[in-house]
């Protein structure tokens, strides 16, 4: 899903084997295990930080993927971006339950994220053929870096706040404005 | 944050919370009321299809990471286990729900299975033997002394109730405090041996009252995590706590 020129193939792919687990068909969903398993887990390990909790919610996503194949609807969006949806879903509850009950030394919240989840090397990653990379070039840079922090490491409002060293309600209502403004820019 | 369900939201509002919600920025409470709403308001759930389709982007710069060779026998070894989707109630299928987590269903069953028999003619003669049954119960435990006790404390530190557990595998929870639940909702209560698990239902009280505990076939050691959470009157929608804590303790063993 890397480049524009592959995606409608691939996601035309992903659409028939969401169609084909719906039947049952057990194939189908290894073959998008086997297309998309190690970017999944990428993106489960920018939010989760731990290999074996990244593995867990890719574990689950594809559980719940084929148990709710049925459900996708082409209608909503292509079913690479439902399954990343799902993924997502679960990663974040996970990353919400670790915080919530972990007593460890070293809270998930403080491990350090990669460089390469850093908002500005996630910037120069974006395809140039995506509006959201022109739109979020529009935003001032500090405030594209709290809309990244938020979607690639799972920072809450609270813990972008600290991050950036601002009160909690400036977070929150430049994360609107951002919004706003990537909304009006992606029309 | 999430308005209530029956206001309809101004499409500038709907926008902000699907992107806020697809950015992850939506929490506890706000983030189940926001989930049921998108099952049910299609505007909604365009709003956050189109945001989702943007951020796609952002997930494609991930670096790809191969999974371990176990991981997808780890997959086909919990599909082989899972129910099939047909056989469970539709409620069940209406947000995406952890896997083998079976505990909920099965709790939902015993509800419904009591709500039947409330609704039937034996109700008064069902009540008199719950309170026999009840009352002996209580005897009984009074001659028993609990091997592992937690007390669950609030935010503040106020003891908000205790989770014993006896020899024969009996656990319970003892309310210490009244404890507020609004309309629509109920305390759900939470274990957690295994963080690699993670938490699994093992009671929902509509208030704070005594209830034995259903830890069936889950672990129980020293040191185990219980909390209560405030989620909707059914249970938690995804099978995880998504409310508030309103306590929380770990096991230590009786002296």
């Amino acid at each position: 899903m890397a480049t524009s020129a592959t995606l409608p193939r691939q996601a035309i792919e992903i659409d028939a084997a969401l169609r084909q687990c719906a039947s049952g068909d057990k194939l189908a969903l290894k073959r998008i295990y086997e297309a998309e398993s190690a970017r999944m887990l990428g993106v489960a390990q920018r939010l989760l930080k731990r290999r074996a909790l990244a593995e867990e919610a890719v574990q689950d996503a594809f559980v719940l993927i084929w148990r709710h194949a049925a459900r996708f609807d082409p209608e909503r969006g292509s079913g690479l971006t439902w399954i990343y949806a799902i993924l997502r879903n679960r990663a974040l509850s996970i990353l919400r339950d670790e915080k919530r009950t972990e007593t460890s030394d070293t809270p998930i919240a403080e491990e350090t994220a990669s460089e390469e989840d850093d908002p500005e090397t996630v910037m120069s990653k974006l395809s140039d053929a995506k509006a959201l990379r022109a739109c979020l070039e529009q935003l001032p840079e500090q405030r594209r870096s709290l809309v990244l922090l938020a979607f690639v490491q799972g920072l809450t409002h609270g813990e972008l706040a600290e991050r950036v060293k601002l009160p909690l309600g400036t977070v929150k209502s430049w994360i609107r404005r951002s919004l706003l403004a990537l909304k009006e820019c992606l029309g | 944050m999430s308005p209530s369900p029956d206001l309809p939201l101004g499409p500038e509002e709907r926008d902000m919370l699907a992107g806020e919600y697809v950015l992850g920025l939506i929490e506890g409470a706000d983030l189940a009321t926001f989930e049921r709403r998108l099952e049910v308001d299609a505007e909604l759930s365009g709003a956050v299809a189109r945001w989702r389709s943007h951020f796609a982007a952002v997930d494609a710069t991930a670096p790809a990471i191969p999974p371990s060779s176990e991981l997808w026998r780890r997959i086909e070894a919990e599909l082989a286990a899972v129910t099939p989707l047909a056989a469970r109630p539709a409620a069940a299928t209406a947000t995406p729900v952890r896997p083998g987590a079976a505990t909920g269903s099965r709790l939902s069953d015993w509800w419904n299975s009591l709500l039947v028999w409330r609704g039937a003619a034996l109700a008064g003669a069902v009540a008199t033997i719950l309170l026999a049954v009840g009352l002996l119960g209580a005897l009984d435990r009074a001659r028993r002394q609990p091997v592992m006790v937690a007390v669950l404390l609030t935010e503040t530190n106020i003891a908000a109730a205790v989770v014993n557990t006896f020899g024969d595998g009996r656990v319970e929870l003892l309310p210490l405090q009244a404890i507020a639940v609004p309309e629509g909702k109920a305390l759900e209560i939470w274990t957690l041996w295994d963080r690699a698990v993670g938490p699994r239902s093992v009671g929902l009280i509509e208030r704070a009252r005594s209830t034995p505990l259903r830890l069936d076939q889950l672990p129980l050691g020293a040191n185990q995590l219980f909390e209560i959470t405030l989620e909707p009157a059914t249970g938690s929608p995804t099978g995880r706590p998504t409310g508030p804590i309103i306590a929380k303790g770990t096991t230590a063993q009786a002296l």
